[in-house]
């Protein structure tokens, strides 16, 4: 284990380290060796890549991680992280290890398969070498390199085709380091069978004090004609980083939808890249974050049109409080043959102090032209002439400022699917704005409260 | 009787240029009142200074509400204590629907009038009550406050919310402005019906057409941020037929 001291930031060699301890990885020989010569070739992303520009990771190096215990929780110890009125499929990972006893299926095994990735490989070894890594991770970026080529374990979603999912399935990552600073390191794979229909939620939530770090990388896989409705949760307490790759591949006719929610993590760094491969595909990418202290949450965003009569929608929205920032980085890339495309990237931020800051590109690459496209980006304060009608009619400041930003952060929690769901997240979000406790965000009670600083 | 409104030789800036230059004005429970006056006289910026909006300063004179020195409250306390200001253009606010925002509103002045704050049914029979009274047929509840409401909902909403709130006082800023014959007639019926012996209104106009409608018991003309003329309803007659260059060159006379 390397020893730091302060102010020295971990070497790629030394998070080499820490992230090879991992246990048996999922990835086949081949695949490792691939990925071994990623990893010799990326760099820690720093300031001078295109994508990496304005988000720092200085703050992730500082600290040593280690790999957290397998521990067997008892289920009333994650039942406050419950989504009331939510009937689903549970997987539930405790630092990365799957918790078989906390885990339940609702729905038949007869449409949908799911369980973690190491028994996956082991049981339907066929399905997994046809699409593990296949949307080819490690080329993406250091951390998901050290995720394919060292990754132990993870969710593994399969929905048969022709098969309408009832229940959402929701899988529940926890992390516990009892107080000491760990690393989780997990990697999913989903495949909505063709025809098929599901919603999937992907949750991360503390359960001890200290650092935690997750370096998660999400495959899923869009059949023809299928509609997959994704969710990440990004309920992180402070002090908490995520570097996080979801890469999708959507096929003729199929549909994805994404609805990524950044709630008060210290470096929150989402990579969402879809593509693609046939025609006809639709994604729609959503997204909320709440950036506040000196966090910073990033959405790199990159759809590619392979395949003509596609149509793609960003809709990010950030609220960035104190000295926070926030960075939206939309690209989108249709290509010489993918005809009659559509691409619509919207981004909308509030900053809340004049120390907040935000990064907003959104970026479109058209090689035809036969496409309609439109790009867009605001950022502002609190809309003052709203504030003040709100006033005339007898509603505090405070209240009318807490409605606006509600108001501003609705318009994309609308979009999110799973109902109980929604709520739930409108609920967390209103109680933040309005700077009561929220306990399930963080571990440390007390810490929890964001009471937003706006003069 | 003490008077609702007491203005005391009102002076007030707008980003360092004198607008409100001397007012006095009384308005006492029961009356209504107008405020004419040509482009650029001050009309509207007397209603904002009233309803408290920032960035205007007040640089001199007193104002008395019901007895309370209004100026030393905030406009959330203004609008508590009764006073209510019909915009002139009604702000959009995206993702806020008109129930959740006139219920928050409702809430807030219940409470500071030490009553029970009405239920969500409750509420809503209120609303609903209030429309009927008002003879307005649009369904806006459920919409974001004023987005996308054409001209004529938008002043109707601020109606609604008139009626809704229960002022002692309401100022309506060319509340006549971009609305057709029939809209005006509507919005009118609305003051006549709101109207009682308890409360007053404060009509700011350019023109006399809404004055067809309703009777004001005075009419007061603002120039260069006084009032110069003040009479009954015949003064806006003869504004109508004159024009407001009489009283101009009446005053350079």
């Amino acid at each position: 284990m390397p020893t730091l001291t302060k102010n020295k930031y971990l070497t790629k060699q030394e998070l080499i380290e820490i992230l090879q301890n991992n246990g048996e990885p999922l990835a086949s020989k081949n695949i490792q060796e691939l990925a071994e010569q990623a990893i010799s070739q990326h760099d820690i992303p720093h300031s001078k890549m295109e994508e990496w520009r304005k988000t720092s990771l200085k703050k992730l190096l500082e600290h040593t991680f280690r790999y957290g215990k397998k521990i067997d929780l008892e289920r009333h110890v994650i039942e406050r992280f419950n989504i009331s009125g939510m009937y689903s499929n549970l997987l539930v990972f405790v630092n990365g290890y799957f918790v078989p006893s906390l885990s339940r299926l609702l729905d038949s095994s007869d449409i949908v398969v799911f369980s973690n990735m190491a028994e996956a490989r082991s049981m339907f070894p066929q399905v997994f070498d046809k699409y593990y890594n296949r949307t080819e991770a490690h080329k993406v970026n250091l951390f998901a390199a050290l995720n394919t080529r060292y990754a132990a374990d993870g969710a593994f979603v399969l929905i048969k085709d022709n098969v309408k999912v009832k229940n959402p399935v929701h899988i529940y990552f926890f992390s516990d380091g009892e107080d000491q600073k760990i690393i989780s390191q997990t990697r999913n794979l989903i495949i909505a069978g063709a025809g098929s229909k599901a919603s999937v939620l992907l949750s991360y939530h503390p359960l001890s004090t200290d650092y935690m770090y997750n370096n998660s990388v999400t495959e899923i896989f869009v059949e023809h004609d299928a509609y997959m409705d994704f969710n990440i949760f990004q309920g992180e307490g402070y002090d908490s980083f995520h570097t996080n790759l979801v890469n999708v591949e959507v096929e003729r006719g199929g549909q994805f939808y994404s609805h990524t929610i950044s709630l008060c993590g210290e470096i929150m760094r989402n990579d969402l890249r879809v593509r693609f491969n046939g025609p006809e595909a639709y994604a729609e990418l959503n997204g909320l974050a709440m950036p506040d202290h000196d966090q910073v949450h990033d959405n790199t965003l990159f759809v590619h049109h392979k395949s003509g009569g596609s149509i793609s929608r960003q809709f990010y929205r950030n609220i960035v409080d104190n000295n926070a920032r926030a960075v939206f980085y939309g690209k989108v890339l249709i290509d010489k043959g993918a005809k009659k495309s559509e691409a619509y990237q919207l981004n909308n931020n509030i900053l809340l102090t004049t120390t907040a800051k935000v990064h907003s590109k959104p970026h479109l690459i058209i090689y035809n032209d036969d496409v309609a496209a439109s790009h867009g980006s605001t950022t502002g304060q609190i809309d003052r002439e709203a504030l003040f009608y709100m006033q005339a009619r007898g509603i505090s400041e405070k209240k009318a400022r807490t409605l606006l930003l509600q108001a501003f952060a609705n318009e994309v929690l609308n979009k999110i699917q799973i109902d109980t769901y929604k709520f739930y997240v409108k609920t967390l979000i209103r109680k933040r704005l309005q700077g009561e406790k929220v306990e399930m965000l963080c571990a440390k009670l007390g810490q929890c409260r964001f009471e937003p600083d706006y003069e | 009787m003490e008077p609702l409104l007491k203005i005391i030789d009102l002076h007030a800036t707008v980003e360092g240029k004198k607008i409100l230059n001397g007012i006095n004005l009384e308005i006492y429970p029961g009356e209504i009142h107008a405020i004419m006056g040509p482009n650029g006289s001050g009309k509207s910026t007397l209603a904002s200074v009233l309803a408290g909006k920032p960035g205007y300063e007040v640089t001199g004179g007193q104002v008395y509400f019901m007895g309370k020195n209004l100026l030393e409250l905030k406009p959330e306390e203004r609008a508590r204590e009764g006073l209510f200001l019909a915009f002139q253009h009604p702000v959009e606010i995206p993702g806020v629907t008109l129930v959740n925002f006139l219920k928050t509103a409702v809430e807030e002045i219940y409470k500071h009038r030490g009553l029970e704050p009405p239920s969500a049914a409750q509420f809503l029979r209120l609303l609903r009550e209030k429309k009927e009274m008002l003879e307005f047929d649009m369904k806006i509840e459920n919409r974001s406050v004023n987005e996308g409401f054409s001209g004529g909902e938008k002043k109707k909403n601020e109606m609604l919310q008139l009626a809704v709130l229960d002022p002692k006082l309401a100022i309506l800023d060319e509340i006549d402005s971009g609305l057709d014959v029939d809209a005006l007639r509507e919005v009118a019926n609305g003051v006549n019906k709101i109207k009682n012996e308890n409360n007053a209104f404060l009509l700011i106009t350019h023109y006399q057409r809404l004055l067809n409608y309703v009777v004001p018991d005075k009419v007061h003309i603002l120039y260069k941020g006084q009032i110069i003329m003040s009479g009954d309803k015949n003064l806006a007659l003869e504004v109508e037929e004159r024009g407001y260059d009489w009283i101009k060159n009446n005053e350079t006379v």
